[in-house]
């Protein structure tokens, strides 16, 4: 347990050298609720969803942020490596796994106050209906979904060498994984292979178990099932991640 | 007898590289270090030092072979090891981005050092390494020898029973220097075991009880320092300084084959083997080729012995 502090820690004391970063990751995704999302709702209106599209959105946008901590999370490897600290922390007593759970604890924390402000703010500012019994669902997917997705990055940050190419993968994953899913539109309506593609994909699970969570929309079923498949993929990164960990040096 | 810090036994690491002749980085080393001692390793660039250091830092797997550290396995228990050890990598590895004092606290926080006691420790560390008037300057402000003075110290702040220090002394002044080698050996005499790569060879023949001397990744010597000295018995440096030094000296030496020769500026410093009628026939005839202004003769240095059990690191 002191290993897992120690490195939540450390990753706590780095970025809170600088306090712009973290006002910025806490408070991006309202930016962008209110921004796209009410500019999407106002200008296209929406009518074939069951609610407005910021409160739609929302989910979506939570989803974003959880997405871009993990992935600036992993990308924090190449920091280290950079600084030579990476491999003399591999000789640090803890447990490669330790390693990997502590580097995101502190952006799971990070991620839970992103998640507070632009839920309480969705609410008290865009009328957004959440659900207070849904809040337990929502930091649980908010944790996993942070832990998840940085889990998966390391697999690539720590494989791949240079930092630009591990970009190119990032700008390919924001793509693919951004749009090829439930985030920014409904799922059902589309073409039939660009919804295969999207009911395949992670962040559709994500994202749909955190629209549940907050305004109740989604079949319990099918949420139930995602919620499912999530934690799996978690585990298959995290497992992943701890193999190519383990290799390195 | 107690029980030695680190034991090795015929330890193998291999790196292959696809289309490239497989590297044997170490072949079959074995070898013991006792507690509170330190221990010098020795060799050339590319003789297998910082490979050897990885493996026994849990860093690197070995292909074959075993290495304990108080006798936990690196490849079985490599987190009792970790836990037993600090390590001064040979990059410099610290945290850019926080300030002095936060480098050593995180790193003392890593190795269960109470938070009240990582003050204190932070505060008599900084003092010794001359870092006091820096503590709260970010790392990355700082220029590249005292990056490294903040790496160095951090090993201060815990009490690892094993340390290993990979060529701890790059970028630093002779003073600091000076004086880390001193509490170097009094962590040693305190019992702490300490293992350091070197390549400055007058280093670990201050500082080093034990040395091992790898070429290619095999043993080429070990021993104390006097042990190793007799390794090369009738090994003796001849420095003559001369008013001018004579025309065609240098080409006459070479012609002999010395260990090593060097003229600078009137000073003709050469090594040979040789017994004690040999030496006195090749100082009297160094004498003889113009007007010595000083003499000196003395026995093998580590150098030396390094040089000649090496070759140059070419054999």
């Amino acid at each position: 347990m002191s290993s897992l502090s120690a490195v939540m820690y450390r990753e706590g004391k780095i970025r809170a050298t600088n306090a712009l970063f973290i006002f910025w990751d806490v408070i991006y995704p309202l930016g962008y609720l209110l921004v796209f999302g009410v500019g999407m709702n106002q200008a296209l209106g929406f009518s074939g969803l069951p609610t407005n599209y910021h409160a739609f959105f929302l989910a979506g946008v939570l989803g974003m942020a959880g997405f871009g901590i993990a992935a600036n999370t992993a990308w924090s490897f190449f920091m280290d490596r950079d600084n030579g600290i990476f491999y003399e922390m591999l000789t640090y007593p803890m447990s490669r796994g330790e390693y990997l759970v502590g580097k995101v604890l502190f952006n799971i924390a990070i991620g839970l106050a992103q998640a507070f402000v632009t839920v309480s703010l969705a609410a008290t500012v865009l009328g957004v209906a959440v659900r207070p019994q849904g809040f337990p669902l929502l930091a649980a997917a908010v944790v996993v979904g942070t832990a998840g997705w940085f889990f998966f990055y390391a697999i690539f940050a720590l494989t791949i060498r240079r930092n630009d190419a591990f970009n190119t993968v990032t700008s390919i994953f924001y793509f693919v994984f951004l749009f090829a899913s439930s985030m920014f539109y409904p799922v059902d309506p589309l073409p039939p292979v660009f919804r295969a593609v999207a009911l395949a994909n992670p962040i559709t699970w994500h994202v749909d178990v955190m629209r549940f969570a907050t305004i109740g929309q989604g079949d319990p079923a099918r949420i139930a099932l995602e919620a499912v498949g999530f934690i799996a993929f978690t585990m298959v990164s995290f497992a992943g991640a701890l193999i190519v960990l383990r290799r390195q040096g | 007898m107690s029980e030695p810090a680190i034991s090795v036994r015929d330890l193998v690491k291999l790196y292959a590289r696809r289309g490239q002749p497989t590297v044997r980085a170490l072949d079959g080393l074995s070898f013991d270090v006792a507690r509170g001692t330190i221990f010098g390793l020795l060799g050339p660039n590319g003789a297998g030092k910082t490979t050897l250091v990885r493996v026994l830092s849990t860093l690197t797997r070995p292909t074959s072979g075993t290495a304990n550290v108080l006798g936990h396995d690196v490849v079985a228990a490599p987190l009792d090891v970790r836990r037993r050890i600090s390590v001064v990598i040979q990059e410099t590895a610290v945290e850019l981005f926080l300030s002095v004092r936060d480098n050593l606290g995180t790193f003392a926080r890593f190795h269960g050092v109470r938070a009240a006691e990582i003050q204190a420790r932070a505060g008599r560390v900084m003092d010794d390494f001359g870092l006091t008037g820096d503590a709260h300057r970010k790392v990355i402000d700082l220029s590249g020898g005292f990056k490294r003075r903040v790496q160095v110290a951090k090993v201060f702040m815990v009490d690892t029973p094993v340390v290993f220090l990979d060529e701890f002394s790059t970028g630093m002044d002779p003073i600091l220097k000076r004086s880390v080698m001193e509490k170097l050996r009094r962590e040693a005499a305190g019992g702490r075991t300490i293992v350091l790569t070197t390549q400055i060879l007058n280093e670990a023949e201050e500082l080093c009880d034990d040395i091992l001397i790898l070429n290619h990744g095999r043993q080429a010597a070990r021993g104390d320092l006097h042990t190793l000295k007799l390794l090369s018995q009738g090994v003796y440096d001849i420095t003559v300084t001369f008013d001018r030094v004579p025309p065609g000296v240098e080409e006459e030496l070479a012609a002999t084959h010395p260990i090593r020769l060097s003229v600078s500026q009137n000073t003709v410093e050469v090594t040979v083997k040789e017994d004690h009628g040999g030496i006195l026939a090749v100082v009297g005839a160094l004498a003889a080729r113009g007007r010595v202004l000083r003499l000196e003769v003395t026995g093998a240095s580590l150098e030396d012995i390094f040089v000649e059990l090496t070759n140059g690191g070419r054999s």
